[in-house]
């Protein structure tokens, strides 16, 4: 029920870096050639450090003999660091097998390091009260309850912006004020999972660019094959608040649309070009409303769905690239498992977001050992371990490879939200909580929505009117300047 | 069990037999889903997506899902950290509730009666609406990942056993306490050497109850006992919200682990279980 | 009630100092606990009441508001209504577990077996309930198996977790399942503290099993009766655990402490959870005193009659 806090995929909450620009700017950490790892080496950064952490005067001394993430030289420096770490994880799933691994392996390589994971159960929740009360651990995925502006009360930062940005992607979606907090454990790229072979038995020769393109396909699967045209996995919750992630890049080809959404007026509004959130949300409604999807989303189910994807029992799902791995792995047909773009075209062209997942943040409450054990495992884990391979995930590093899934992205346009405008950093989170609409956080009023479907007790454009009204509602309590 | 003479005419029968047939359906409608849940357990991953839920397991030998549950759940030592708190909380809360009890019933002071409303009232107080604070509570007396902390988290929510007790009291009668104390009895020694012996029957009553509510607790315990060796037996279970997602091939036979020890347990002392609720029930 | 001894005057000084230092030691852990889990935090969650805030960040005080808002959504009292469900389902639960107490109370073979398999659900976990009956309710899974049997058509097997008309039932059943043996157990004490004379005289007697039920079984489990009425109702509206672990609240499940739990996490309005939590605790205790009043109305007029009448029978009965 609680699968989406611990995949800890999806595609949290703020898209942001501009994948396109991913060429060039590969300046390797261990450029800081001295091994001088101590506090000399790093006076400027601390300075940042210490202005960063304007309400924790007294932190400023300690904070000087750490390192920014990227000046540390992982299995160079600190070789005789001795301390114990520990790090939260959502994967209860993996933690004891893949993760533990992970720790195992950089513990050969740091001997008198010891690295411990414990795994949280409904992940958000329980993580959110370790953190109002402290003295949690000294690694955690982030959580989505923490707003930009508090990231410095509870986490260290990893250096300056204009530094890391260079370097890793989707940072500043952890960032305050030119300081970085949280780097992603990888991303994901949002598009459609579907079992190639169903939709060519079902003769669709040509993949769908429009949302009734779309729906037409998913109609003639339910014409010419047995499997379940479009499976929701409603009761897993977490996969209806999947829809979400595709209604600002992917709906509308903006990499500003995300930062603009909190100024806007109606903007769930119907586009006569089909485009925009509407659009998204009127693919789950009419398939759901012309009965495109499994006979009963109430005793859907998540486990299952991956095994039946596989053997063509089910031909599509709609979510986040780092499923396809998991689809591929459950069966005897890997190849069968492909990866669309959402059929939403802009202006003739279709795009895909990318996001970032959970980010690491370290406590900034540690000691300067456990900030620096804990700085060496985060960088190992996003620059030398096997885990985006593992994941199928985007890698942290810009100049890392891209998941093979995304090949079929050709003659799409993969982009990221842009960073949101100073001073507007929690602006978005603000009106979305306020309103209760809830986008990329809330799975209830995604439900809502095939309930309404279900049940045809009201129409979509009813229900967006409604988010409409909430939208406004929310922008007028808080004072937001609208655009109209 | 009264001895009625019941005669032997068709209106008795008649009622009998409908009595059984209510019985026995009653009894399957209880026992029907867990059954269910345990013929899951014994089938394989291909087994359980083939066969019909009701159908008999190919073989029930075979505990690959039973094996997978108890160690991803760590159940072995779930069950250890389980017996403990289980041991001591109901110890404590037994001592405690009793003690409070008789305070209460034996002695007339100021507050007297505040404090009674005070314990009833906090039953009907909303807990999942307050856990925020009692987390933060909990952290600033060092309570956290501590299997003592736990145990007193779940002692200081503990309204049942007072209320209990305190019922209790009303009928014994306080000439037992006067002439203890002509004798030169103290009143500790009124209460530990008069009083609680004679207070088996609502002791049995809160241990029962308590009983289940703590070895089935599991938001409480998923939140303070936070490293994998003070996990208990029902946070083991709540592990398997997540990942596991609907294979019940896995889920029942953890379903199971979990219930075959308070099964047995009962099973064991079903007369006292039965004899301590009624207990309660005759005084509530 | 204080019964310390004044004749024993020569220590009675030091009794008093006893008698406080009892009450003290007594009572010094269940009060500090009970304010620190229950009066502190209860404290708080009024405080929090008043403020704008979410778990982490700042708060504003905003006074009444976060009450208004609570009244002024109706989609927060509509969730009351699902409560209704747990209701009826708490008075099903009485009167199974009344009826099959009464089955008992009466000679049966195989009893322990009985009262065992009835029994076992309460032993089980909420969470373990929550995964049983998501598998015992989901389509093609056990429940939709055992309609089948009975030759009912696929097509023709409603949907437990998704039909509007059914899905709260489903819900409230599993609820009903898990508690009614409990309850039996606790009638079936009451019951058999009747002195067993009774039955038997009753029975010499030719009182038929209705008379027997009404005037000797009934009179005797009024109270624990009333009490488990009293406490189904609060019970019920304060329904969280059945919709939280087998449906999460959607499809039109949500009962009033899931619509708060998801105000609270998915919405992060702290604020606005708590107002919620103090109103509808204020809901509670209304409910209580008016079923309170009301049972002492009713025992007044109506059930002390009947006890009475019980008395006289069995006066009557024993002159025989």
């Amino acid at each position: 029920m609680k699968l989406k806090r611990l995949m800890a995929l999806g595609m949290a909450a703020v898209m942001t870096m501009s994948l396109t620009a991913c060429g060039g700017s590969d300046d390797k950490p261990s450029d800081s050639t001295a091994a001088d790892n101590a506090a000399a080496s790093n006076t400027a950064s601390s300075d940042k450090d210490a202005g960063s952490d304007s309400d924790a005067a007294g932190e400023t001394p300690s904070e000087a003999g750490v390192p920014t993430i990227d000046k540390i030289n992982v299995g160079e420096d600190y070789k005789d660091l001795t301390a114990s770490i520990k790090i939260l994880t959502n994967r209860t799933d993996i933690v004891d097998t893949v993760y533990a691994g992970y720790a195992d392996q950089f513990m050969e390589l740091y001997p008198n390091i010891t690295v411990e994971y414990e795994a949280v159960t409904d992940y958000e929740e329980a993580v959110t009260l370790r953190l109002t009360a402290g003295g949690w651990g000294d690694i955690m995925f982030i959580p989505t309850s923490v707003p930009k502006n508090e990231l410095s009360t509870y986490f260290m930062s990893l250096g300056d912006y204009n530094t890391l940005d260079q370097i890793y992607n989707f940072v500043d979606e952890k960032t305050f004020e030119g300081n970085v907090y949280g780097i992603a454990n990888g991303g994901t790229a949002g598009g459609i999972a579907y079992n190639k072979k169903v939709w060519a038995d079902a003769g669709i020769t040509e993949m769908p660019k429009t949302p009734d393109e779309f729906l037409e396909d998913l109609q003639k699967i339910k014409d010419n094959t047995e499997a379940v045209p479009l499976y929701t996995n409603f009761s897993a919750g977490w996969t209806m608040g999947a829809w979400d992630q595709y209604i600002e890049c992917a709906a509308t080809g903006d990499p500003d649309f995300h930062n603009n959404l909190p100024h806007m007026k109606d903007p769930f509004t119907k586009r006569d070009d089909m485009t925009g959130p509407y659009a998204v949300y009127y693919v789950l409604y009419e398939s759901v409303a012309r009965k495109l999807v499994e006979e009963d989303p109430a005793s859907s189910d998540w486990e299952s769905s991956k095994g039946a994807i596989n053997r063509g029992e089910i031909a599509t799902m709609v979510l986040g690239s780092w499923a396809v791995n998991q689809f591929k792995e459950a069966g005897d047909n890997p190849d069968d498992i492909g990866y669309m773009p959402f059929p939403i075209t802009v202006n003739g062209k279709q795009y895909a977001g990318s996001g970032g997942n959970y980010g690491y943040g370290i406590n900034k409450d540690a000691s300067d050992d456990n900030k620096i054990a804990s700085m060496l495992y985060v960088k190992w884990l996003i620059e030398e371990s096997p885990m985006f391979l593992d994941e199928g995930s985007i890698p942290a590093r810009k100049d890392g490879e891209f998941p093979a899934v995304l090949e079929a992205f050709d003659g799409v346009e993969l982009i990221a939200n842009s960073p949101a405008p100073d001073g507007e950093e929690d602006l978005f989170d603000d009106v979305n909580n306020e309103s209760e609409v809830g986008i990329n956080n809330n799975d209830y009023p995604d439900c809502e929505i095939l309930e309404a479907a279900l049940y045809g007790t009201r129409t979509l454009d009813e229900i967006m009117t409604e988010w409409n009204e909430k939208w406004s509602a929310a922008q007028e309590s808080l004072g937001v300047e609208v655009n109209k | 069990m009264s001895e009625i003479n019941e005669k032997k005419s068709i209106g008795n029968i008649a009622f009998s037999i409908f009595k059984y047939l209510m019985l026995i359906a009653g009894s399957l409608v209880a026992v029907i889903p867990v059954v269910v849940c345990v013929f899951t357990a014994f089938k394989t991953e291909a087994e359980y997506q083939s066969t019909s839920p009701l159908s008999l397991p190919k073989s029930f030998f075979y505990l690959e899902n039973f094996k997978v549950a108890f160690k991803q759940a760590n159940m072995a030592r779930g069950f250890l950290n389980t017996a403990i708190v289980l041991v001591v909380v109901l110890v404590l809360s037994v001592l405690m509730g009793s003690m409070l009890a008789y305070v209460l019933n034996r002695f007339k002071f100021v507050g007297n009666g505040l404090i009674r409303n005070l314990f009833m009232f906090a039953a009907l107080l909303p807990g999942i609406a307050m856990q925020v604070t009692i987390y933060q509570i909990m952290n600033a007396l060092g309570l956290i990942n501590h299997l003592y902390g736990y145990m007193i988290c779940l002692m200081g929510t503990d309204i049942i056993s007072i209320y209990i007790f305190l019922q209790f009291f009303e009928n014994l009668p306080v000439s037992l306490d006067e002439s203890a104390i002509i004798d030169g009895c103290t009143y500790f020694g009124v209460f530990f050497k008069i009083l609680l012996p004679l207070l088996k029957p609502a002791i049995m009553t809160s241990v029962v109850l308590k009983g289940v509510g703590v070895y089935n607790e599991y938001y409480a315990s998923s939140l303070y006992l936070q490293s994998k060796e003070l996990k208990t037996i029902s946070t083991a279970l709540y592990t398997f919200t997540g990942p596991y997602g609907s294979q019940y091939n896995y889920i029942c036979a953890g379903v199971l682990i979990t219930i075959i020890p308070i099964l047995v347990i009962f099973l064991i002392f079903q007369k006292q279980v039965y004899g301590g609720l009624a207990a309660g029930a005759v005084k509530g | 009630m204080g019964k310390e001894g004044k004749t024993f005057k020569e220590w009675f000084g030091s009794r008093k100092v006893q008698r406080y230092l009892v009450i003290f030691t007594f009572m010094f852990l269940p009060l500090l606990l009970l304010l620190m889990f229950t009066y502190i935090p209860f404290g708080k969650m009024i405080q929090f009441s008043f403020y704008n805030m979410k778990y982490i960040g700042k708060r504003t005080f905003v006074g009444w508001k976060n009450y208004v808002e609570v009244f002024n959504r109706p989609e927060i009292f509509k969730s009351l209504l699902v409560s209704v469900y747990y209701m009826l389902g708490g008075f099903v639960q009485l009167a199974l577990a009344l009826f099959f107490a009464t089955m008992m109370v009466f000679k049966v073979k195989g009893e322990s077996v009985f009262k065992a398999a009835m029994f076992f659900p309460y032993l089980i976990s909420g969470i373990a309930i929550g995964f049983i009956f998501k598998f015992f309710y989901a389509r093609g899974y056990v429940l939709d198996s055992i309609v089948a049997m009975f030759g009912v058509a696929p097509e023709n097997i409603p949907m437990w977790l998704q039909d509007t008309k059914i899905n709260n039932i489903s819900l409230a059943a599993t609820s009903v399942w898990r508690y009614t043996g409990q309850n039996m157990i606790l009638f079936l004490g009451a019951m058999m503290s009747v002195d067993s004379d009774l039955y038997e005289a009753a029975s010499l007697d030719g009182a038929n099993k209705w008379h027997q039920f009404k005037y000797i079984i009934l009179p005797s489990i009024k109270s624990i009766v009333v009490l488990n009425i009293i406490l189904s109702i609060s019970g019920s509206l304060s329904a969280f655990e059945p919709p939280y672990v087998i449906t999460n609240g959607t499809m039109g499940t949500g009962t009033y402490f899931v619509m708060m739990n998801r105000i609270a996490h998915e919405n992060q309005k702290v604020g606005l959870a708590s107002a919620m939590a103090i109103v509808l605790l204020i809901i509670i205790i209304i409910f209580t005193v008016l079923q309170k009043l009301f049972f002492a109305y009713v025992f007044d007029n109506g059930t002390d009659d009947e006890s009475k009448a019980a008395a006289r029978k069995r006066k009557k009965q024993a002159k025989q």
